[in-house]
């Protein structure tokens, strides 16, 4: 079967999944309550598009994500050229770095609202925070992986440092970046929301924690379906975007 | 681990900390919102002492594992499905993409509603969230094994169920091995934001409630926990799992 | 004429009656304990074509890093317009052997020659015409847009020329620049770059271990002996031009030297 009648099957696959779902809770044989028939939570989402209401909490989130994201990206590439620039700086920070990259991020914003109080900034700024390492780690290692004969060329060309880096260095470390950037997406996305949830600032966190304060576990999940979209066209875009700035790279055996 | 690495390694967070301590006791820092390191240690240490920060503790891990345990017994079986037989993965495909991107965060109110406070609750989100990384990487765990080697349990005449406990699965661990132990991670830090967000259970209320009773020293320590106990984790983890695999491969090859 | 190795040791003049843009005087390098180039002395005519031959690990990579000033000698120097280098210049171009190593992959044909003019500071309204003439000159122009990996090993190494020739470098140092190519295109590459280098008349120092493409390419062959690496001959090479893959390489002349060269270079092994 070709590729494209694969795809045809997989989205009829989860359309059918979709559809005995539906067909669960219309007969009643699970809980109205806390899996409400596809078709309500399409109705809500309907409401909610016709209304506009939409509208406010669905900006809110996703400019707060990018704002925090893109602020991440900036930081942790400046800072990852730093880091990677020198073995000293590199034997500060490295075990720094090391020991705050598990560390849950959302665990953060308990002293960012003591610091910043329930605001947006707030919210950008644990995003940030949380965002930044899987960027600041492709970022330093990116820079570390600069292949020494290009670095050779770069003093032969007699390149100033500014140069080099700008030229050699964050063209190599792209694709190490790239690849913490998509990962930074996620979970800025979901620092976002938590962080909503915590601050009731107006977005689509919030939106969905009210509503399963009050029950309404077809808004919930329009809420989710909505917050999954965003996750899926953000990475696509992503994707897009990687793919034209890496489209010198040799194609590597398919699947 | 030369000792001018591990002293520059060292250098800079104890100068973070003693620039906190020197600027909190100037005033420079408010100690509502900062307090001060000479206050936070002794407030850990009483947590630890009369109980509550490893019962908190328990309770975070507790739920991490549950979680990371319902994950892996879902995500493997599935991805060796994936993995070996192609069309399953074809099929599936769509419903994979639109249930990944959606932010383990959105499902709280869901869980919420459902479970409600409770250790069920946390380790549902956790378990969502770890499903997608093990998937994957059994999927393609399951991909990389040499195609010889199957063919050989083919010519052999084994039955697909041996095939795969005998031949496809332990190809596939030293793979599985690093997505599970990336999924703990993931675990972890899944179950602290659940924490934070609305469950009251675990080091994440801990810190929330300490945010929200203003003792901010309180806060502090637990933060500091959270993020010794996350890095002793990683370590532990990247150690046994160097050591599980080695002890792997000196039985097979001793077969 | 050919200086025995003492003579050739001492002289650091051209054996022409041009003053040489280039030489090396007394040049000796170590890498820790071990010693790798002993008293290297020899110059260098404008518009020269000077090969350089040794085995492997006589030092003769080395050696030219030490005229591109990529690597300080411990003793003597590289003379270059009278004043020593010591560092990189764009008026020495290098060459690189590893020609996919040496390429920029994130930017187009045009753009990694590009980057020499880039480095000179040459003004951006004239980079795309020097550019387009370059890769004219060197028979890249239909690949102008293309990426280097999605081209082939020869044509990546003529991007790499193009890109030192957009240096507009006083003297062009090759280090091995067709090892990693197979027999047919080294071949047409090294009647390329022979035919180029006259018609721009440019000097040039051209490293291998291919004794019979030094003498096929060179005005004047430096011999290297290894362990430490030493000047063992330096012969004048007489054979007309332009050189032509076959008659050339049968040439009694051509035999006779490569009979010379070929002992010298088998006795220090």
């Amino acid at each position: 079967m070709s590729k494209t009648a694969w795809r045809l099957a997989s989205f009829a696959f989860a359309a059918l999944l979709l559809a005995l779902w539906q067909f669960l809770a219309d007969r009643g044989l699970v809980s109205r309550v806390f899996f409400p028939a596809p078709s309500r939570a399409f109705d809500v989402l309907g409401e909610w598009f016709a209304s506009g209401e939409v509208w406010g909490p669905l900006a809110g989130t996703v400019w707060r994500t990018l704002a925090g994201w893109l602020a991440a990206t900036v930081l942790g590439v400046v800072l990852g050229a730093a880091i990677a620039s020198a073995a000293v700086t590199r034997d500060l920070f490295e075990p720094t770095v090391e020991f705050l990259r598990p560390m849950p991020s959302s665990a953060m914003i308990p002293p960012a609202i003591l610091l910043l109080g329930l605001t947006d900034g707030m919210v950008v700024a644990v995003v940030v925070f949380g965002s930044i390492w899987p960027i600041l780690l492709g970022a330093i290692h990116g820079f570390r992986s600069v292949e020494p004969r290009l670095i050779e060329l770069s003093r032969a060309l007699c390149l100033g440092r500014v140069h080099r880096l700008w030229r050699i260095s964050l063209p190599n470390a792209l694709p190490e970046i790239f690849a913490g950037m998509r990962v930074s997406l996620a979970i800025a996305l979901i620092i976002t929301v938590v962080a909503e949830m915590l601050s009731s600032r107006p977005g689509l966190g919030q939106m969905i924690l009210l509503a399963a304060r009050a029950f309404r576990s077809a808004e919930i999940f329009a809420g989710v379906f909505m917050l999954g979209a965003l996750g899926y066209l953000g990475n696509l875009l992503l994707e897009r975007v990687e793919a034209h700035f890496l489209r010198w790279r040799p194609a590597v055996g398919g699947t | 681990m030369t000792a001018r690495r591990i002293l520059l390694g060292l250098a800079f967070p104890v100068a973070f900390l003693a620039l906190w301590e020197i600027l909190a006791r100037a005033e420079v820092l408010s100690n509502d919102t900062f307090s001060r390191i000479s206050i936070i240690v002794p407030a850990g240490v009483a947590a630890l002492l009369d109980g509550t920060l490893l019962a908190r503790t328990a309770e975070t891990l507790g739920s991490a594992i549950l979680g990371w345990a319902i994950a892996a017994a879902a995500g493997i079986p599935l991805g060796l499905l994936l993995g070996l037989v192609r069309p399953f993965e074809r099929l599936l495909s769509a419903t994979v993409e639109a249930l990944r991107p959606v932010p383990s965060a959105a499902l709280i109110p869901i869980v919420l509603l459902i479970y409600g406070f409770s250790l069920a609750m946390s380790a549902s989100v956790a378990a969502f969230a770890c499903l997608w990384p093990i998937l994957i990487v059994t999927t393609s765990a399951v991909r990389g094994i040499e195609p010889r080697l199957l063919e050989v349990g083919r010519a052999l005449g084994f039955g697909a169920v041996r095939r795969i406990w005998a031949f496809a699965l332990p190809a596939a661990l030293p793979g599985i091995a690093v997505g599970l132990r990336v999924a703990f991670g993931i675990a972890i830090v899944v179950t602290v934001t659940v924490e934070i967000a609305a469950n009251p259970r675990g080091l994440g209320y801990a810190m929330i409630t300490a945010q929200q009773s203003l003792r901010a020293e309180v806060m502090y320590a637990y933060l500091f926990w959270i993020g010794l106990v996350g890095w002793v984790i990683n370590v532990a983890m990247v150690r046994t799992e160097r050591r599980a695999l080695r002890w792997y491969w000196a039985a097979r090859s001793a077969q | 004429m050919t200086l025995s190795p003492d003579a050739a040791l001492g002289a650091a003049a051209a054996p022409r009656d041009r003053a040489p843009i280039f030489s090396f005087r007394d040049v000796s390098v170590r890498f820790g304990a071990t010693p790798i180039l002993d008293k290297i002395g020899f110059g260098v005519a404008p518009e020269e074509f000077v090969c350089l031959v040794g085995p492997s690990g006589c030092g003769k990579t080395t050696l030219l890093r030490v005229a591109a000033g990529l690597i300080r000698p411990q003793a003597g120097e590289a003379i270059f317009d009278g004043r020593a280098v010591e560092r990189p210049t764009p008026e020495l171009a290098i060459v690189f052997q590893d020609y996919s190593r040496a390429l920029l992959p994130w930017r187009t044909v045009a753009g990694n020659v590009e980057l020499a003019l880039e480095a000179r500071g040459a003004p951006r309204a004239g980079r795309a015409a020097e550019v387009e003439r370059l890769l004219g000159i060197i028979g890249l122009s239909a690949h102008a847009a293309k990426f280097p990996l999605q081209l082939s090993g020869g044509m990546q190494q003529r991007v790499q020329i193009a890109r030192a020739l957009a240096q507009r470098p006083r003297l062009m140092l090759m280090d091995e620049p067709f090892g990693s190519l197979d027999a047919m295109t080294r071949q047409s590459l090294q009647d390329e770059i022979a035919r180029l280098c006259k018609a721009e008349r440019q000097t040039v120092v051209f490293v291998t271990h291919d004794l019979e493409e030094a003498i096929y390419l060179g005005d004047r062959v430096v011999a290297l002996r290894a362990n430490p690496g030493r000047v063992v001959e330096i012969i004048d090479i007489a054979l007309p031009r332009p050189r032509d893959q076959l008659t050339t390489r049968e040439h009694p002349q051509f035999l006779e030297y490569r009979h010379r060269l070929f002992h010298h270079l088998r006795d220090r092994l």
